[in-house]
């Protein structure tokens, strides 16, 4: 039997209801990402892109269709359940980063390690230096996010993403708060994570961005409007043998 | 679900949580201390008023309990009469007073009281005070003591001797380092000779108990009053047990002595040291009730000090819950977590502000005198409803931004 593919949505659909206004942010889309895949998500503010997104990453709940996450029927699960889906099979990254103030690196990135129910055996804060080594902080593991700079604060989220490894990892803008130098490193270290075998999937509003990504998914008016093999991948310059990852 | 590795809370699972919680109250230091603020101040306030209430209310016990359990209280009908209280029924007189003693049973000790205001003057200064007129016998109805000199005997009373006791007071203003025994003192115009000295007794309910001369009732009458008349009688029932008994006699025999007839209400009134203890106790309750409700006030101002830092740091914890949720929190880790920082923080403040309210009863006593005892209730009023508020305040919040879709709480503002 093949590998099961990863994400797998059918007729997905969103209302949000605001009084009488009824928003329809996805209209029945229907979207399979396979194991080992890299999917820039694209398209204009409103598009229907983020609301993907939480849903794929259980943040959020679709108001109708079937979302089946790396063979797991999600949209029958219940709360607690749901919770550990987040916490064992998804890593997510945020715009604005979203760590723990007054928390140290180290601290954020072991924070799903405590709700993960299942990892008690092992050493919760070797994982978690490892992950921050992998993503090239291995030397800020005791700084807090006020002490870092836009990049660092991301890649210790990504450290945060990776740390229960999960099935897939989910990135909402993550260079979006980033300068083009900030951006580029962490484009890049999305390309050798997916080159070690991580599924990704990344909104970007960056044509540039999303270059570095295999696939590219285009949003509008809550369909998907194009969906196409990226060409002329971007390179990246780093060897794949760098000691960060 | 067999594609996820584990499901199941642990009681090791449990002790992440309940560290999280503990990190989370040491960096947040500002925030916590400023919720435990909230709680000491609401707890020490409320042991400091209802524990004075209670003291008070001991204290005055003690002061009646003071007089003599055994004591009977007798006095004319009195009424206010527009704006003042006058006498209604007929005086007590010394013919009343002799039908006690003769025929009483159950009283074995009884003495007139006639007190007036008074001038008293000796050669080193001079001050207004009380002279109270009684028999010998009064001093032991009263328990009082005397501590240099002695007391007047009933020859004294029945030859209307000019001698007299003095308190504290009197014998510091007027006989400065002085030993006032058998020195001449002048109440009003009348000279009386010093052969005692009283035991020093402190307030009671407001008024100075020192500031006082007692002398012989039939010199009172003879010399300074003007009137055969008494103001009021003690008398002292033989025993505990037979206080009431002292009492329906004393009605009865003080009936007979005012030859009422038997449809006639009593012209007099007669009241146990139980009944002025009851008495008292209503004034008491009633300050006590007055301290409850500063107590209240406070523990409210407390409250909402508790509160507003709670509902302030609403914002950027319902944003931290979210990002707990994101990462695989259910919502019962989050309940935890916040129930056991609200507790954390409420018995830490708790125990700080009981604390706080014993060293400031303490701090009283060294300074005043006053023995406040802490009250147990004050404790368990203070502490519960400061601990209430404090859970409350920390948990529904946060019960309610873990009901939320883990991307509705991230976008919190």
């Amino acid at each position: 039997m093949a590998a099961p593919n990863v994400i797998e949505v059918k007729k997905l659909s969103r209302i949000f209801r605001n009084g009488d206004i009824e928003v329809h942010a996805l209209k029945d889309v229907d979207l399979v990402i396979g194991p080992g895949e890299f999917v820039a998500i694209m398209g204009a503010s409103g598009s229907g892109k983020s609301t993907l997104l939480s849903i794929l990453g259980c943040l959020d709940k679709p108001t109708t269709g079937e979302y089946f996450l790396d063979g797991v029927h999600v949209t029958g699960l219940d709360k607690n359940e749901l919770a550990d889906v987040r916490n064992q099979k998804i890593g997510f990254i945020f715009q604005s980063y979203n760590l723990l103030p007054r928390t140290t690196a180290l601290e954020n990135v072991g924070l799903p390690l405590v709700y993960n129910r299942s990892s008690l055996f092992g050493n919760p804060r070797e994982i978690a230096t490892k992950a921050l080594q992998q993503v090239g902080l291995g030397d800020r593991l005791h700084h807090k996010p006020n002490q870092m700079s836009g990049g660092q604060q991301q890649r210790v989220a990504i450290a945060r993403a990776l740390v229960n490894d999960p099935a897939i990892i989910l990135a909402d803008e993550a260079t979006g708060n980033l300068d083009s130098k900030a951006s580029i490193e962490i484009a890049e270290l999305f390309v050798r994570l997916n080159d070690a075998g991580k599924t990704i999937i990344m909104i970007t509003h960056e044509p540039d961005i999303a270059q570095y990504a295999k696939r590219i998914v285009t949003f509008r008016d809550g369909i998907i409007a194009a969906d196409q093999t990226v060409a002329q991948r971007t390179p990246v310059h780093l060897p794949t043998s760098n000691k960060t990852i | 679900m067999n594609t996820l590795k584990g499901t199941k809370t642990s009681l090791a699972f449990v002790a992440k949580i309940v560290h999280i919680a503990l990190e989370a109250i040491v960096k947040n230091r500002n925030r916590s201390f400023l919720t435990t603020l909230g709680i000491i101040i609401g707890v020490a306030a409320v042991i400091m008023t209802i524990s004075a209430g209670e003291g008070a209310r001991l204290e005055i016990e003690k002061q009646i309990e003071g007089l003599g359990v055994n004591m009977v209280m007798i006095r004319a009908k009195q009424e206010p009469r527009g704006g003042i209280v006058v006498r209604v029924g007929k005086p007590i007189t010394v013919k009343d007073y002799e039908m006690l003693q003769q025929n009483a049973v159950w009283i074995n000790r009884v003495s007139p009281v006639v007190g007036l205001g008074v001038r008293v003057i000796s050669p080193w200064g001079n001050k207004n005070s009380f002279v109270y007129g009684v028999s010998d016998q009064h001093f032991d109805i009263m328990a009082l003591q005397v501590i240099s000199g002695e007391g007047f005997t009933l020859a004294d009373v029945k030859a209307a001797k000019k001698v007299c006791l003095i308190g504290e007071t009197i014998r510091e203003e007027l006989f400065p380092n002085l030993d006032p025994i058998g020195q001449e003192v002048r109440i009003n115009t009348v000279p009386f000779t010093i052969i005692g000295l009283l035991e020093e007794q402190g307030q009671f309910m407001g008024q100075d108990q020192d500031d006082m001369v007692v002398a012989p009732y039939t010199t009172v009458v003879n010399r300074l009053y003007g009137d055969v008349n008494f103001n009021s009688m003690l008398a002292s029932a033989i025993a505990e047990d037979h206080v009431e008994d002292a009492k329906q006699e004393t009605i009865a025999l003080l009936r007979e002595s005012h030859k009422l007839l038997p449809d006639e209400p009593d012209d007099f009134e007669v009241m146990t040291q139980l009944e002025l203890m009851e008495i008292t106790g209503q004034i008491t309750g009633i300050l006590t009730i007055l301290l409850a409700a500063i107590a209240s006030i406070s523990l409210l101002v407390g409250g909402i000090g508790i509160m507003n830092i709670m509902l302030v740091s609403v914002t950027e914890r319902t944003r931290e819950i979210g990002i707990r949720l994101a990462l695989g929190a259910r919502e019962s880790d989050i309940l935890t977590q916040f129930l056991i920082e609200a507790v954390a923080l409420s018995a830490a403040g708790g125990v700080v502000g009981i604390g706080l309210g014993v060293l400031g009863n303490f701090l009283i006593y060294k300074f005043t005198g006053f023995f406040i005892p802490t009250s147990y209730t004050s404790i368990v009023i203070g502490f519960g409803f400061s601990a209430m508020i404090g859970v409350g305040f920390g948990y529904f919040p946060a019960r309610k931004a873990a009901r939320l879709n883990p991307i509705d709480a991230l976008h919190y503002e």
